[in-house]
């Protein structure tokens, strides 16, 4: 469609909210209106507010509305969806969504943009990276994307194409808890909150950072069956609010508290001799580290009395097994992110709540399922291999360090596209391609990532709106949301296998295209079509069903389907009701349970809370240890962020529904430093360090530590296009400054800064 | 009346999410700048670290006694035989004496429509269909209990009949149907 006169009044028309912007070129606005072609019955899918992806059921209303309700067959999310979920069709037909590819005119950021075709962008793109591949070799380019449902595809292409390069956001959200994970148990563990009768928590906001069966899990939990819940952090957020006792903790400190937690378990006899024994490798070292954590010591860092860490951790250990320390998603960061999370982990070692209800669990996938039960109860699925894909010389940039092998294959450290680009260490990037993905916004220090993107030679971004960080592209490809599009069949596997399949609810609005189509004809322009042999989504599907038609109907017409019962390997009662239902069940062992087949992929097979891997990778960190962090300055307040219910993280917050919920992040500051810096609630404040200076408003509250300010992340856009959220609150990025965390790779987000009323 | 519908919403359950408000919006094509229901996460209240938030949900109470029947001119705003306070927008004049009288401030006028406003507990859309009302549906935390008072056997019978729970403003004798279970953290602020 071409932007002329008409089609610019038809646009501005369409609503008084979207008159500011109506001529931005590509807009759903620009594109004019149009009625909502879809299914009017129900169609089973997957959400994408967040990075939870709930299954859903939705369905188009009258042509001009989608109702988006959770699926009920999925039992532990029981047919609820979040604020953010519900809201899904406000970002399907917001009229400032992109809908038709775009090229930069005029300078990088300025916010000029040329609507293109499909065909030119992909010209353009491909001349470009096969001009920077031909001068400087394909690792040049960069790939990185949000980790999730359609990430594989663009991954795939930078392996087709040659580079070796490809980030998720892992280094700056969920990486710290996977890689401790891997080094201690050989692999990624789950939470069995709903049966849990003691949970320690620390600042993991299960009540705002909205994930569907966790939330409803603890609530069941505490709620209906009387779990206890202990929370440590520094703010009074909901969780801290629904617990039974909370703590404010000094920020960074979290790794004293969960030590001295393990302290007093080894000290006061209380652990898992028994489970020790048999499953943990290093514990003499580990408890000899631990000898010197005591409460009293934790209480002189962390602020937690002493007396209650002891008590608790009585407590935690009369609930044991059923009991847990939550090892968290992206609660407080320091450098020590590595220690604190393995120091968490340790604290349900020490328990023995391992494959036990209420403790942590391997997912049990179809392939082991069905080992154990010794027939097909649920049926695996295929992976497409393509034949002759081309061997990458190159190593990664991330691969400087042997501390970080453990990150390189978890998603990479997402931030050393800035260094390989500023500093060409270990080489220089040239070019940058992003999907759905917005560093500028979930990265540390803004400025350092404006001077990256304006560097390049060449950048594209994949996204729905004109994100802060497409913002500085040089094509945009407008992708189609989740309720436009069919994906592969994926896997919700828990305590028994399960799948789900995202399938598209409406026909696609304007000229966008699922990004793994987008991904597809890119590579075909490139020269690399032969590695892309399916002809589309459904091919896909086919093939991981191995053309079992009626499996594919079933999952479709279902959304999910779970297979067998649920099972954990040390749990007596539920090997029995497995072995009962399954008559060629592995034989059990003499204590009724499937003990003796636990095992870790580790180099020892078994739980390493000290581990000589470790140590050969970053010496000196074989035990976890306590060491001492600075993450502020004397006359600095510490600064941290946090989640809401109603927005996920740099994604939602142009959407409309969700920006009228909330389009602004207070300040969160105590009466007593709001009292010394003489600032009154509501009052506009300066917050500032040697990063950035950010401009905003102070919520003065008692729900923080005197000693800390808080926001919540993701407000604060600095660039036009994304007219509802910019220049509305402030800019997290801006004022973290750009440090890396030791083994885990994580892009810290706690600083200090200093406020000021203006 | 055969039916006395009532809604339930348990403040220790209640996360201040707006799943609901959000649920309700697209069900009933609530414009932006109104609602139906919402959750006001009020406080913090107390000093700290003894600090407890009060999870508020403002919507039509349903009262069985309703001021905005009362002053109603025209008959327009009405209890329906299942206890839902009802409008019927064909009869109503504009005069916004239903919005005046509400004591609990959950009347609107639709900017849309031009007719006074609130949550009917989704009784043309969700309730005809056999549903529960959206924010019911939604719930992440099962928070709303929704359904007949006087089905002896129904679950909302058995949440009013074995918890402690409020109404707000009773003092004003307007009988709200909707009940609240107090957080245990909390104190009543009716």
């Amino acid at each position: 469609m071409k932007l002329d006169r008409r089609t610019f009044i038809k646009g501005a028309g369409a609503g008084t909210a979207t008159c500011a912007l109506a001529t931005l070129p590509g807009s759903l606005a620009a594109f004019g209106d149009s009625k909502l072609q879809g299914s009017a019955e129900s169609v089973a899918s997957i959400c994408e507010m967040c990075s939870t992806r709930c299954p859903i059921s939705a369905r188009v209303v009258n042509g001009k509305n989608v109702s988006i309700l959770g699926n009920k067959k999925a039992e532990d999310f029981g047919g609820a969806v979040c604020a953010r979920g519900g809201a899904g069709h406000s970002q399907l037909y917001d009229k400032q969504r992109i809908v038709k590819p775009l090229k930069r005119v005029g300078e990088r950021g300025e916010g000029n943009w040329q609507e293109i075709e499909w065909d030119e962008a992909y010209a353009l793109i491909a001349q470009n990276l096969n001009k920077i591949k031909a001068e400087h070799g394909a690792e040049s380019i960069a790939f990185s994307s949000k980790s999730g449902s359609l990430s594989g595809h663009l991954f795939h292409l930078a392996k087709s194409f040659g580079s070796p390069n490809t980030f998720t956001h892992a280094s700056t959200c969920p990486g710290a808890y996977v890689v401790a994970a891997k080094a201690m148990f050989g692999g990624k563990l789950k939470r069995d909150i709903s049966h849990s009768k003691y949970i320690i928590n620390f600042g993991h906001n299960l009540y705002e950072g909205i994930n569907m069966a966790e939330t409803r899990g603890m609530m069941d939990a505490q709620m209906e069956k009387g779990a206890k819940l202990v929370v440590f952090e520094p703010r009074f957020s909901i969780v801290a609010d629904k617990a039974d006792e909370w703590y404010a903790i000094k920020p960074g400190t979290d790794t004293a508290v969960a030590l001295a937690i393990c302290h007093v378990l080894i000290e006061d006899d209380l652990y898992d001799k028994a489970f020790v024994a048999q499953y943990v490798s290093g514990f003499d070292e580990f408890a000899k580290e631990v000898k010197a954590y005591t409460p009293e010591w934790a209480e002189s860092i962390s602020d937690v009395p002493a007396e209650d860490i002891r008590r608790i951790t009585h407590e935690y250990a009369a609930a044991a097994p059923h009991a847990m320390v939550d090892f968290g998603h992206r609660s407080t960061f320091t450098t020590e992110e590595f220690e604190m999370r393995r120091a968490l982990y340790a604290a349900n070692v020490l328990i023995g709540n391992i494959e036990r209800k209420g403790g942590l669990y391997f997912g049990k996938k179809a392939a082991s399922y069905n080992k154990f039960a010794g027939e097909t109860v649920a049926p695996t699925l295929a992976k497409p291999g393509v034949d002759g894909m081309p061997k990458i010389d190159a190593k990664r940039i991330d691969m400087v360090d042997e501390q970080y092998a453990m990150m390189w294959s978890s998603g990479g450290i997402y931030q050393t596209i800035l260094d390989a680009t500023l500093e060409a260490v270990p080489y220089q990037l040239r070019a940058w391609v992003m999907s759905r993905t917005n560093p500028m916004q979930t990265m540390t220090d803004r400025a350092r990532i404006v001077k990256t993107l304006q560097k390049l030679d060449f950048v594209v971004a994949c996204d729905i709106y004109i994100s802060e960080s497409a913002a500085y592209a040089d094509i945009f490809l407008p992708e189609s949301t989740y309720l436009e599009r069919d994906e592969e069949i994926a896997d919700l596997s828990t305590k028994n296998p399960a799948y789900y399949v995202r399938q598209r609810v409406v026909e696609t609005i304007g000229d966008t295209k699922p990004s793994w189509l987008i991904w597809k004809e890119l590579a075909t322009k490139l020269g690399q079509g032969q590695f892309f042999p399916w002809e589309n989504m459904e091919t896909l599907q086919l093939f991981q069903v191995q053309r079992d038609f009626d499996l594919l109907s079933k999952i479709k017409q279902d959304g999910y389907v779970s297979y067998g019962k649920p099972l954990l390997l040390r749990e007596r009662g539920m090997v029995r009701d497995f072995v009962n239902t399954y008559p060629n069940a592995k034989a059990v062992d003499e204590d009724g349970t499937y003990a003796s087949q636990l095992s870790f992929k580790t180099p020892t097979g078994k739980i390493e809370l000290s581990s000589a891997k470790v140590e050969k990778m970053a010496p000196g960190r074989g035990v976890i240890r306590y060491r001492e962090v600075t993450m502020k300055k004397a006359d600095e307040l510490f600064f941290i962020q946090g989640k809401v219910a109603v927005h996920t993280n740099a994604g939602t917050q142009n959407v409309p529904m969700l920006a009228n919920l909330m389009s602004d992040n207070a300040v969160w500051i105590h009466p007593i430093t709001a009292d010394l810096l003489k600032i009154s609630n509501g009052d506009k404040i300066k917050i500032y360090n040697d990063t950035g200076s950010e401009e905003g408003h102070a919520l003065v509250t008692p729900g923080i530590r005197p000693d800390t300010v808080f926001a919540y992340m993701g407000c604060g856009s600095k660039n036009k296009e994304l007219a509802r959220a910019t220049g509305k609150g402030v800019h997290c990025g801006n004022l973290l400054p750009h440090v890396t965390s030791p083994v885990t790779g994580m892009n810290l987000h706690t600083t200090g800064v200093k406020i000021a009323k203006i | 009346m055969t039916k006395r519908y009532v809604l339930v919403h348990d403040e220790n359950k209640c996360i201040g999410c707006q799943a609901c408000n959000v649920a309700c919006r697209s069900e009933n094509n609530v414009p932006e700048s109104v609602t139906r229901i919402q959750v006001r996460i009020e406080g913090p209240y107390g000093n700290f670290p003894h600090l407890h938030f009060k999870y508020n949900r403002v919507s039509c109470e349903q009262c069985e006694n309703a001021p905005c029947v009362k002053v109603c001119p025209t008959g327009a705003a009405y209890v329906n035989d299942d206890g839902i306070v009802s409008i019927n927008e064909k009869k109503c004049v504009g005069c916004l004496y239903c919005v005046a009288a509400c004591p609990y401030k959950v009347r609107f006028i639709n900017p849309e429509t031009r007719v006074p406003d609130k949550c009917d507990f989704c009784k043309e859309t969700r309730l005809a269909r056999g549903e529960e009302p959206a924010c019911v549906t939604v719930c992440p935390t099962q928070a709303l209990v929704f359904g007949d008072a006087n089905d002896m056997s129904s679950e909302v019978r058995k949440v009013l009949d074995t918890k402690p729970h409020y109404q707000q403003k009773v003092n004003l004798g307007t009988e709200p149907r909707v009940y609240r279970i107090p957080s245990r953290k909390g104190g009543i602020k009716a």
